[in-house]
Protein backbone atom coordinates (compact mmCIF):
# COMPACT_ATOMS: atom_id res chain seq x y z
CA UNK A 1 0.00 0.00 0.00
CA UNK A 2 2.69 2.47 0.99
CA UNK A 3 4.82 1.44 -1.97
CA UNK A 4 1.92 2.01 -4.37
CA UNK A 5 1.39 5.46 -2.92
CA UNK A 6 5.11 6.19 -3.24
CA UNK A 7 5.14 5.11 -6.88
CA UNK A 8 2.11 7.30 -7.56
CA UNK A 9 3.73 10.29 -5.88
CA UNK A 10 6.87 9.74 -7.96
CA UNK A 11 4.78 9.81 -11.13
CA UNK A 12 3.11 13.13 -10.34
CA UNK A 13 5.86 15.38 -11.84
CA UNK A 14 5.70 13.42 -15.11
CA UNK A 15 1.94 13.76 -15.15
CA UNK A 16 2.15 17.48 -14.53
CA UNK A 17 4.77 17.81 -17.28
CA UNK A 18 2.55 15.91 -19.70
CA UNK A 19 -0.45 18.06 -18.79
CA UNK A 20 1.56 21.25 -19.37
CA UNK A 21 2.85 20.01 -22.75
CA UNK A 22 -0.68 19.09 -23.75
CA UNK A 23 -2.29 22.32 -22.73
CA UNK A 24 0.36 24.81 -23.91
CA UNK A 25 -0.64 24.95 -27.61
CA UNK A 26 -4.32 24.93 -26.71
CA UNK A 27 -3.82 27.75 -24.26
CA UNK A 28 -1.92 29.60 -26.99
CA UNK A 29 -4.86 29.26 -29.41
CA UNK A 30 -7.29 30.30 -26.72
CA UNK A 31 -5.18 33.34 -25.84
CA UNK A 32 -4.81 34.21 -29.54
CA UNK A 33 -8.57 34.48 -29.92
CA UNK A 34 -9.39 35.75 -26.46
CA UNK A 35 -7.01 38.69 -26.73
CA UNK A 36 -9.17 40.13 -29.51
CA UNK A 37 -12.63 38.73 -28.88
CA UNK A 38 -13.03 38.49 -25.13
CA UNK A 39 -11.51 41.76 -23.95
CA UNK A 40 -13.79 44.09 -22.03
CA UNK A 41 -14.89 47.17 -24.00
CA UNK A 42 -12.55 50.12 -23.73
CA UNK A 43 -14.14 53.40 -22.56
CA UNK A 44 -14.06 54.66 -26.16
CA UNK A 45 -16.29 51.82 -27.28
CA UNK A 46 -19.09 52.43 -24.83
CA UNK A 47 -20.66 55.34 -26.81
CA UNK A 48 -20.60 53.08 -29.86
CA UNK A 49 -22.39 50.44 -27.88
CA UNK A 50 -25.07 52.92 -26.81
CA UNK A 51 -25.38 53.99 -30.44
CA UNK A 52 -25.81 50.39 -31.49
CA UNK A 53 -28.53 49.93 -28.90
CA UNK A 54 -30.42 53.02 -30.09
CA UNK A 55 -30.08 51.74 -33.65
CA UNK A 56 -31.80 48.56 -32.67
CA UNK A 57 -34.59 50.44 -30.92
CA UNK A 58 -35.05 52.68 -33.95
CA UNK A 59 -35.09 49.68 -36.21
CA UNK A 60 -37.76 48.14 -34.03
CA UNK A 61 -39.86 51.29 -34.17
CA UNK A 62 -39.53 51.71 -37.93
CA UNK A 63 -40.46 48.12 -38.54
CA UNK A 64 -37.11 47.31 -40.13
CA UNK A 65 -36.63 44.46 -37.70
CA UNK A 66 -39.54 42.67 -39.29
CA UNK A 67 -37.44 42.31 -42.44
CA UNK A 68 -34.72 40.18 -40.87
CA UNK A 69 -34.34 36.78 -42.42
CA UNK A 70 -34.91 33.69 -40.33
CA UNK A 71 -31.23 32.85 -40.57
CA UNK A 72 -30.24 36.25 -39.25
CA UNK A 73 -32.86 36.07 -36.54
CA UNK A 74 -31.58 32.69 -35.39
CA UNK A 75 -28.02 33.96 -35.35
CA UNK A 76 -28.98 37.02 -33.34
CA UNK A 77 -30.96 34.84 -30.97
CA UNK A 78 -27.90 32.67 -30.40
CA UNK A 79 -25.75 35.71 -29.67
CA UNK A 80 -28.38 37.06 -27.28
CA UNK A 81 -28.51 33.71 -25.49
CA UNK A 82 -24.76 33.76 -25.08
CA UNK A 83 -24.90 37.24 -23.58
CA UNK A 84 -27.60 36.07 -21.16
CA UNK A 85 -25.48 33.10 -20.10
CA UNK A 86 -22.75 35.48 -18.95
CA UNK A 87 -25.30 36.71 -16.38
CA UNK A 88 -25.59 33.21 -14.94
CA UNK A 89 -21.82 32.83 -14.84
CA UNK A 90 -21.68 36.10 -12.92
CA UNK A 91 -24.33 34.77 -10.54
CA UNK A 92 -22.24 31.64 -9.92
CA UNK A 93 -19.24 33.83 -9.12
CA UNK A 94 -21.30 36.03 -6.82
CA UNK A 95 -22.85 33.23 -4.87
CA UNK A 96 -19.60 31.32 -4.51
CA UNK A 97 -20.63 27.98 -5.95
CA UNK A 98 -21.82 26.32 -9.10
CA UNK A 99 -24.96 24.53 -8.00
CA UNK A 100 -27.18 26.26 -5.51
CA UNK A 101 -26.53 28.67 -2.72
CA UNK A 102 -24.45 27.29 0.14
CA UNK A 103 -26.34 28.94 2.97
CA UNK B 1 -6.66 29.19 -38.15
CA UNK B 2 -9.32 31.73 -38.90
CA UNK B 3 -8.40 35.26 -37.83
CA UNK B 4 -10.13 36.47 -34.68
CA UNK B 5 -13.42 38.23 -35.27
CA UNK B 6 -13.85 41.88 -34.34
CA UNK B 7 -16.73 41.71 -31.89
CA UNK B 8 -19.18 44.60 -32.00
CA UNK B 9 -18.89 46.97 -29.01
CA UNK B 10 -22.57 46.50 -28.21
CA UNK B 11 -22.06 42.79 -27.66
CA UNK B 12 -18.93 43.38 -25.62
CA UNK B 13 -20.58 45.89 -23.31
CA UNK B 14 -23.66 43.70 -23.02
CA UNK B 15 -21.55 40.68 -22.06
CA UNK B 16 -19.53 42.38 -19.40
CA UNK B 17 -22.44 44.31 -17.96
CA UNK B 18 -24.37 41.05 -17.77
CA UNK B 19 -21.41 39.48 -15.98
CA UNK B 20 -21.16 42.30 -13.44
CA UNK B 21 -24.93 42.35 -12.98
CA UNK B 22 -24.84 38.63 -12.36
CA UNK B 23 -22.10 38.93 -9.76
CA UNK B 24 -24.01 41.64 -7.93
CA UNK B 25 -27.26 39.68 -8.13
CA UNK B 26 -25.62 36.50 -6.87
CA UNK B 27 -23.96 38.26 -3.97
CA UNK B 28 -27.18 40.09 -2.99
CA UNK B 29 -29.31 36.97 -3.17
CA UNK B 30 -26.78 35.02 -1.13
CA UNK B 31 -26.77 37.71 1.53
CA UNK B 32 -30.56 37.63 1.60
CA UNK B 33 -30.84 33.87 1.80
CA UNK B 34 -28.16 33.33 4.44
CA UNK B 35 -30.01 34.70 7.48
CA UNK B 36 -33.22 33.03 6.35
CA UNK B 37 -31.47 29.68 6.26
CA UNK B 38 -29.83 30.28 9.64
CA UNK B 39 -33.25 31.11 11.11
CA UNK B 40 -34.77 27.96 9.63
CA UNK B 41 -31.94 25.88 11.04
CA UNK B 42 -32.46 27.38 14.48
CA UNK B 43 -36.18 26.67 14.39
CA UNK B 44 -35.49 23.14 13.20
CA UNK B 45 -33.10 22.60 16.10
CA UNK B 46 -35.65 23.75 18.65
CA UNK B 47 -38.45 21.70 17.18
CA UNK B 48 -36.16 18.70 17.04
CA UNK B 49 -35.40 19.07 20.73
CA UNK B 50 -39.09 19.26 21.57
CA UNK B 51 -39.83 16.30 19.36
CA UNK B 52 -37.07 14.19 20.86
CA UNK B 53 -38.29 15.01 24.33
CA UNK B 54 -41.77 13.86 23.41
CA UNK B 55 -40.43 10.75 21.78
CA UNK B 56 -38.45 9.96 24.90
CA UNK B 57 -41.52 10.31 27.05
CA UNK B 58 -43.57 8.20 24.65
CA UNK B 59 -40.89 5.52 24.66
CA UNK B 60 -40.78 5.43 28.40
CA UNK B 61 -44.54 5.11 28.55
CA UNK B 62 -44.50 2.34 25.98
CA UNK B 63 -41.82 0.47 27.88
CA UNK B 64 -43.72 0.87 31.10
CA UNK B 65 -46.91 -0.37 29.53
CA UNK B 66 -45.49 -3.44 27.91
CA UNK B 67 -44.21 -5.05 31.09
CA UNK B 68 -45.94 -8.33 31.15
CA UNK B 69 -45.17 -11.48 32.92
CA UNK B 70 -44.81 -13.27 29.62
CA UNK B 71 -41.29 -11.79 29.05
Amino acid sequence: MAQAVQKLVAKVPTLIGAAVTYSKPRLATFWYYARVELVPPSPAEIPKAIEGATNIIKGFQSGRLGQTTVKDALRNGLVATEVLMWFYIGECIGKGGIIGYNV
Amino acid sequence: MAPPVAVSPLIKTARYSALIAGIIYGKRRYDTLKPIAAEERRIEEEEKKVREEQERIAKQLAEANEDTILK
